[in-house]
């Protein structure tokens, strides 16, 4: 395995008194895909979420364990959150633009930034959605609301705006489940060239998915981490028994 | 934007091609360490039949990881499932290469019962049939399809005739029953190589036209005809 850009140490997380994950310990490498698969309420998201400390934002939650990026533990105090933040980006289920135009999305993150300068502005937004594989389809149109793009399309501005910022790290929680399946494909793509330069984290429902895009796979059952391994092991020769019932639909 | 899937597919044509490279090189030698007698050569080729192997290997895992990872449909599922089912025939083509290599000590002293069989002729036909199959893999022009179920025949007639020529000799001549038991069995493995690329040229119709042939009867006839009827 790369060097883990993520590690977390007997990671657990409580809902008031119940219990959502149990003792997570798990290295994410770095320029990697890493995806978590799971039934529905096994904790995937919520793993997902504490990663960039989103989580923070529930109440009652409550966090025990550490969570590293880069060998620091992002739960310590001194950690800025909007630093942080900004450093590991994340792409939700349904796309969400601003009412703003194409541009003014993606440059958003820069502006708060401090970036003033319309020149560098219009380098970091044209890179951008060059590398989210959305240029071409709207660089006649960048002053346009971004409203008016399709869910394929917004999906793939969010994911240019959050390159926008220059992040390590790129959590995506479901980011293709509400798309057709020309529009998956494409961001499937999208995130294989992605892991070129960015760690990747994703939650996915769909395991043909997690097959497809990721290098390693992480199955989640109950709030526990029944197995963390590669991909191409995971899907053809699970060590665990409950791993090979869910893979090939026997339960979940 | 090239899907990642397409690296993949690549790879598995890439390596298929090489196993065909490999195996008929395997094939071709032990043909000429048998005409020749060379025993050398014999034991070149049953030692590089672990290079075979490995990469039948290799082969296998490919197919299992695409199939598990990226759920194949139409031209993709078909050229995977025969993908799995060439490499296993060219497997066994070079299996019989190692067969065949490791019979033809002795048979130096009975060059005569060689000549007599036409054995030269018989280890050309099955030689051009094995390079026959591997272009067919490399340009997957199934025009070649027809050729290589004529050559088939022709290859099968011909051991037939020796196989009977050979029964004679054995009837004449109790000597030679170990080396004449021998060129028998390895007859018969040059009608299962003749066979194997017969096998193989049926998965490439499979992967090109979606057209299952195997177990058809009917099918060289109607090859034959659909062919007489195109160049009508």
């Amino acid at each position: 395995m790369k060097q883990p850009k993520i590690q977390t140490r007997e990671l657990s997380l409580f809902y008031g008194e119940k219990m959502a994950l149990n003792s997570i310990s798990m290295d994410i490498p770095e320029k990697e895909v890493t995806a978590f698969i799971g039934p529905s309420g096994c904790g995937k998201s919520t793993f997902l979420r504490t990663l960039n400390r989103m989580n923070d934002l529930i109440p009652f939650v409550k966090i025990t364990g550490e969570v590293l990026v880069d060998s620091l533990n992002i739960y310590d105090k001194q950690i800025d959150v909007v630093n942080l933040r900004k450093k590991i980006g994340m792409v939700f289920q349904k796309s969400n633009p601003f009412t703003k135009s194409i541009y003014e999305n993606v440059a958003y993150g820069p502006k708060i930034n401090g970036i003033r300068e319309r020149k560098k502005l219009n380098e970091i937004v044209e890179t951008s959605l060059k590398n989210a594989f959305i240029w071409e389809e709207v660089k006649d149109r960048l002053y346009d609301s971004a409203m008016g793009l399709s869910g394929g399309q917004q999906q793939r501005m969010c994911i240019a705006r959050a390159l926008a910022v220059e992040p390590e790290i790129i959590l995506m929680d479901e980011p293709a489940s509400a798309l057709d399946p020309i529009s998956t494909a494409k961001i499937e793509e999208l995130i294989f060239e992605l892991k070129k330069n960015y760690t990747i984290v994703i939650v996915t429902h769909n395991m043909q998915q997690a097959a497809r895009v990721s290098d390693y796979t992480a199955f989640f059952y109950l709030g526990e981490l029944i197995e963390f391994g590669k991909t191409r092991k995971i899907f053809t020769t699970p060590d665990n028994k409950q791993t090979e019932e869910y893979i090939t639909g026997r339960f979940g | 934007m090239e899907r990642h899937f397409e690296q993949e597919l690549e790879k598995l044509k890439k390596r298929i091609l090489k196993m065909g490279d490999l195996v008929g090189a395997q094939v071709h030698n032990s043909l000429e360490a048998l005409l020749t007698c060379n025993n050398e050569l014999a034991q070149q080729v049953i030692g590089f039949d672990t290079e075979v192997d490995k990469l039948d290997v290799k082969i296998d895992k490919l197919c299992q990881r695409i199939f598990a990872l990226t759920q194949p449909v139409a031209t993709d599922l078909r050229l995977i499932m025969s993908a799995l089912k060439i490499n296993n025939d060219l497997e066994r083509l070079g299996d019989l290469a190692v067969s065949i290599s490791s019979k033809i000590e002795g048979i130096s002293d009975y060059k005569e019962i060689l000549a007599g069989l036409k054995m030269a002729d018989l280890a050309q036909m099955a030689d051009l049939i094995v390079k026959d199959m591997v272009n067919l893999l490399n340009n997957q022009n199934t025009s070649m399809v027809r050729d290589i179920f004529l050559s088939a025949s022709a290859i099968e007639d011909r051991v037939n005739i020796a196989t009977g020529h050979i029964l004679e000799e054995m009837m004449h001549k109790s000597e030679v029953i170990v080396v004449a038991t021998n060129l028998t069995i390895i007859l018969t493995q040059i009608e299962r190589i003749s066979g194997l690329c017969t096998n193989i040229a049926e998965s490439v119709v499979f992967i090109v036209d979606g057209r299952m042939i195997k177990h058809d009867k009917t099918f060289r006839g109607s090859f034959v005809s659909d062919n007489e009827q195109k160049e009508e």
